[in-house]
């Protein structure tokens, strides 16, 4: 950027090339850098008072901030990653919403279906088939489709001996699983026997009917033992005393509540 | 003021909040340790990470090079900073038929897996936290829920339901293919020429094994469970109408 | 009044014009470079947002699809057209308050190319579907060295020079400027070390990558921005700045209180519950430096009306400083946790905000700053009145209407968000009005920047007036405060003043 022509042949179109030496106190030059000559200088800065409506303001936010500030809990607490002492809040405007409603035959398979797999499929097969030569099959047969009775006491009290078909399994003895079965269980399980695997008799066992099956389960000649198919043909080929469900009445699937 | 003293009090202002918010939080959070549940039924011991099953790496590369973070979010928030727990099936399910109520906020586990939280900008259509358990649960009927999602990429507004979506049309991620004798199981039911079927690329896939592992309603253990100690509900919700996929 | 003299010397105008002429090159790549930036944001900006009504616009191409256009709009806002404005604007705002030449002209120049390759290969990145999917950070991982690369060749030099100024007052631009050349490494280093080098927490990753945004507005956008107007309107005013303990008061809260913003758009997340909290808090309070800096510049601008309403410069930068007004508003009311955080949080309002801060703040500044810089490095005068009043005027109609979006729709959207007994998929319908509007007000600003876009090109193709009298906005006729006006080509004819 050093001068080097003294400018004695001036360039009739000047330009802000190289050449020219701006340091030269030139009228042209002074025309070519007319936006920066009639720049003004920079002034350093003033004193004038600050406004009251400015700290007015910065006031305000300055409480809004600390208020925002306060509800920010224990600061630098760095393994709390929810409020201290949160507790979800309810909805307002909403109705403490349960499950939908299905149909009882739905309601009931559904709670049976997971009693099975809990407990039966162990050695009866997930699909019910058994395996041929230690369980019994469930699907078609008669004692699980026929009269309710005999089969909520199989159920409650377990088997001994041959089955419906005659012939007598590997396992030899069907532990009892009544212990602890309550029922709306018992129900479940029964509904669901009777209407998977093959099966559909179509009606749904009600809970009523299926305390009557304790019932009379409790007040067998050896109660806790298991039955045999003696015991059944003499005294059991009979539907338990009680209503069943329409099986297309809607309930509420926790309950087996009816719903109106 | 000189500039060493600018230097220094510059880096002083800025140097304490970026240890305080930034360092000292990300390499605590770095190693979080799993939470124990107690024993399960046979006597292990259960520890809480969620776990999830699919191609969550390479399906989170394509949620997030597409910007589906734009306009879905993937967080469930407290009660205090919103009401994202209290719209249906958000945070879980209402009513599951084995757990009942399964709502829960997003946790630090939830993200396991991933190398940047999803968190998403804004909210121009559903949070997707837990966009697997509707799918399985609700939206997919007939078919399996991989098709309801490829059927929903290929064409958003395809279903009446949501005719007003204004997710973007992803049918890039799809291609067609000649068909060789009978369609092939992912193939869409979709009407094109003859001999043709349409088939998801492999980002496709990739995207929609991400978005069926998108289930943030697992049990938590006690400590991270906020729900207020109730009763079961017994009241019913009465058998109306619910918005049909 | 103060009796300071603001009367130049024929040194300064030597000492100016060396220094314009030294950083011509570099300063015009950056400006109209940025320019064009701009141009291709608009664009995406526009479609990405017709999308958002109309989703079955141009929806056959992949690398068009609405999450590639929305973070390629909003990447070459900020790293083609904020910086490189801003790396411009620095340049030579560094040089002249220090005074000194720029020596190290073609290596920013140089720097700049790579920049423009960086953001370029990032952009293809996006488009082609390797987005990484961080808000603001979405250029493939192998752009952010070559653009930090970049960035140091060009500010280094700003250091230097200052270190090497004559004795005297130091500026608050100065210290403005620094700050931002300081705060902006250590917040992209630390985003982009942390997510792409060293993961660790997948949630704090996505709260730093939520500072990182916030910082880059608060902490280099607003302070260049802030810089700027303090230097050009004493400049053009020929008054001093009002108070100098206000603007250092400005400058030091800034300094304080922002790096604490940006995680409350983490409220609800599980990180430490007091960082989002803290975040809000932070962010109302950008408040008081916003506030206190603004009201400086406005009042030494408005004590001389006339200047303000002829000169570009200053319409540009007060029109600036008036967003800056309206975004310390919005970033008080939208974020208080208990009423409008919840709203807003994942709302539309995030997306006004930001262009609130960029273009009604930042750009209007740099506009500003460019229709005062551009005259000076390539010796013309702006051709036409008329292109830079319709600049104005269709960028302020444009902006007014986004900053409508960020305020108020962003709330209405949130309130539709929390009406939990809505069914989800209504959820869009509460956005579809405000991306109307969001459509509208870019073909506005689109609109004006076309004009603007011509007018630097012919500038850049130093076809500009060649004259000794600025082109102003008032009246044509009527006595100019420059006197006569001249033919910089004719010797002799008009007298330097």
């Amino acid at each position: 950027m050093s001068l080097n022509s003294p400018n004695s042949n001036p360039n009739p179109n000047p330009d802000l090339d190289e050449s020219i030496d701006v340091a030269e106190a030139h009228g042209r030059v002074a025309l070519e850098t007319a936006a920066s000559a009639r720049e003004k200088r920079l002034a350093d800065n003033g004193h004038e008072p600050i406004s009251l409506w400015v700290i007015a303001a910065c006031g305000i936010v300055l409480l809004v901030a600390g208020s925002v500030l306060g509800s920010s809990g224990t600061w630098f607490k760095y393994d709390g990653y929810f409020r201290e002492g949160y507790v979800r809040g309810s909805a307002e405007g909403t109705v403490d919403s349960g499950p939908k409603p299905k149909t009882a035959l739905a309601a009931f398979s559904a709670k049976g279906s997971k009693i099975y797999g809990a407990k039966c499929s162990g050695c009866h097969n997930p699909s019910g088939s058994g395996d041929g030569v230690n369980y019994p099959s469930l699907a078609g047969s008669e004692w699980v489709t026929g009269d309710t009775q005999k089969f909520a006491m199989i159920i409650l009290n377990g088997l001994q001996g041959p089955t419906s078909t005659g012939k007598v399994y590997g396992a030899g003895v069907m532990p009892a699983q009544g212990t602890g079965m309550s029922a709306e269980d018992l129900a479940s399980v029964m509904t669901f026997l009777r209407n998977g695997f093959g099966n559909s008799t179509g009606d749904v066992v009600s809970p009523e009917m299926a305390a009557n099956a304790i019932d009379i389960s409790g007040s067998r000649d050896n109660p806790g033992s298991s039955v045999n198919a003696e015991e059944i043909v003499a005294k059991h080929m009979v539907n338990l005393p009680g209503e069943y469900l329409d099986p297309t009445t809607m309930v509420n699937p926790a309950t087996f509540a009816p719903i109106e | 003021m000189s500039f060493r003293t600018f230097i220094f009090s510059l880096s002083a202002s800025f140097g304490v909040a970026w240890l305080a918010i930034i360092i000292v939080p990300y390499f605590k959070m770095r190693s979080i340790e799993p939470m124990s549940m107690g024993e399960d039924a046979s006597g292990t011991n259960v520890v809480f990470i969620p776990k999830r099953a699919g191609r969550i790496t390479d399906g989170a590369e394509v949620y997030a090079a597409n910007g589906c973070y734009m306009c879905h979010t993937q967080l469930i928030r407290p009660t205090y900073a919103g009401n994202d727990l209290f719209r249906p099936d958000w945070a879980g399910l209402v009513y599951d038929d084995e757990r009942g109520d399964t709502r829960r906020e997003t946790n630090v586990y939830d993200f396991e897996g991933e190398k940047y939280a999803n968190i998403g900008i804004a909210r121009v259509g559903p949070d997707l936290s837990n966009l697997a358990v509707r799918v399985e649960n609700i939206y997919a009927e007939n078919e399996s829920p991989e098709q309801w999602l490829y059927r929903f990429l290929y064409n958003p507004r395809e279903r009446p339901a949501r005719r007003l979506s204004t997710c973007p049309s992803f049918r890039f991620l799809f291609e067609k293919k000649k068909l060789t004798g009978n369609l092939s199981d992912e193939a869409l039911p979709i009407a094109t020429e003859d001999g043709m079927e349409i088939v998801p690329k492999p980002g496709a896939r990739a995207l929609v094994s991400y978005l069926l592992s998108l289930k943030k309603d697992q049990p938590v253990p006690v400590s991270l469970d906020f729900s207020p100690a109730t009763e079961a509900p017994t009241a019913v919700r009465p058998a109306e109408v619910v918005p049909t996929p | 009044m103060s009796t300071v003299t603001t009367t130049n010397s024929q040194e300064d105008i030597a000492v100016r014009s060396r220094i314009d002429r030294s950083l011509r090159h570099p300063v015009m790549f950056f400006l109209t470079s940025g320019a064009a930036w701009l141009a291709v944001s608009l664009i995406l900006g526009i479609i990405s947002s017709a999308k958002m009504h109309a989703p079955g616009f141009l929806d056959s191409f992949g690398w068009l699809t609405y999450g590639r256009t929305q973070a390629a709009h909003l990447n070459t806002l900020i790293y083609g057209w904020g910086f490189q404005a801003a790396f411009g604007v620095i340049v030579w705002m560094m040089s002249r308050l220090s005074r000194q030449e720029c020596r190290a002209a073609g290596t920013i120049l140089m720097a700049g190319h790579l920049w423009n390759l960086g953001v370029t290969a990032g952009i293809l990145g996006i488009l082609s579907g390797y987005g990484t999917g961080m808000p603001w950070m979405e250029f493939p991982a192998f752009a952010w060295p070559v653009l930090l690369l970049s960035y140091f060749a060009i500010v280094v030099w700003s250091f230097v020079q200052f270190k090497v100024r004559p004795e005297g007052h130091v500026y608050i631009s100065q210290w403005y400027l620094m700050a931002a050349m300081i705060w902006f490494p250590w917040l992209y280093i630390t985003a982009n070390l942390l997510l792409h080098v060293f993961p660790g927490s997948p949630v704090m990753a996505n709260g730093i990558n939520a500072w990182y945004k916030s910082g880059l507005i608060f902490m280099f956008f607003t302070p260049v921005a802030l810089a700027t107007a303090f230097y050009l309107t004493p400049k053009v005013i020929g008054r001093p700045i009002m108070s100098y303990s206000l603007s250092k008061l400005g400058f030091w809260s800034l300094a304080i209180i922002m790096p604490w913003a940006g995680m409350q758009k983490l409220a609800g997340a599980p990180i430490p519950y007091f960082i989002p909290y803290l975040g809000a808090a932070a962010t109302v309070l950008f408040f008081v430096p916003a506030f206190t800096s603004a009201i400086n510049i406005l009042r030494t601008g408005f004590s001389d009306l006339e200047i303000v309403s002829n000169s570009p410069t200053l319409r540009f930068t007060m029109a600036g400083v008036v967003g800056l007004i309206v975004m310390a508003v919005a970033a008080a009311f939208l974020n208080l946790p208990k009423w409008t955080l919840p709203l807003t949080q994942f709302s539309m309002s995030g997306y006004g905000f930001e262009i609130l801060a960029l273009y009604a703040f930042f750009s209007f500044v740099m506009f500003g700053a460019i229709y005062f810089i551009v005259p000076r490095i390539t010796g013309r005068e702006w051709l036409s009145r008329r292109l830079i009043k319709v600049h104005f005027f269709f960028s302020i109609y444009g902006i007014v209407t986004v900053a409508f979006v960020a305020i108020f729709g962003g709330l209405m959207q949130g309130q539709g968000q929390e009406q939990f007994l809505q069914p989800s998929t209504e959820l869009p319908e509460y956005t579809r009005p405000y991306a109307w509007a969001t459509t509208i007000a870019w073909c506005f600003i689109l609109f004006s920047n076309i004009f603007f876009f011509l007018h630097l090109t012919v500038m850049w193709l130093r076809l500009g007036r060649r004259s000794t009298h600025p082109t102003l906005l008032g009246s044509a006729h009527g006595h100019s405060p420059h006197g006569e006006e001249g033919d910089i080509d004719k010797i002799g004819t008009a007298s330097a003043h």
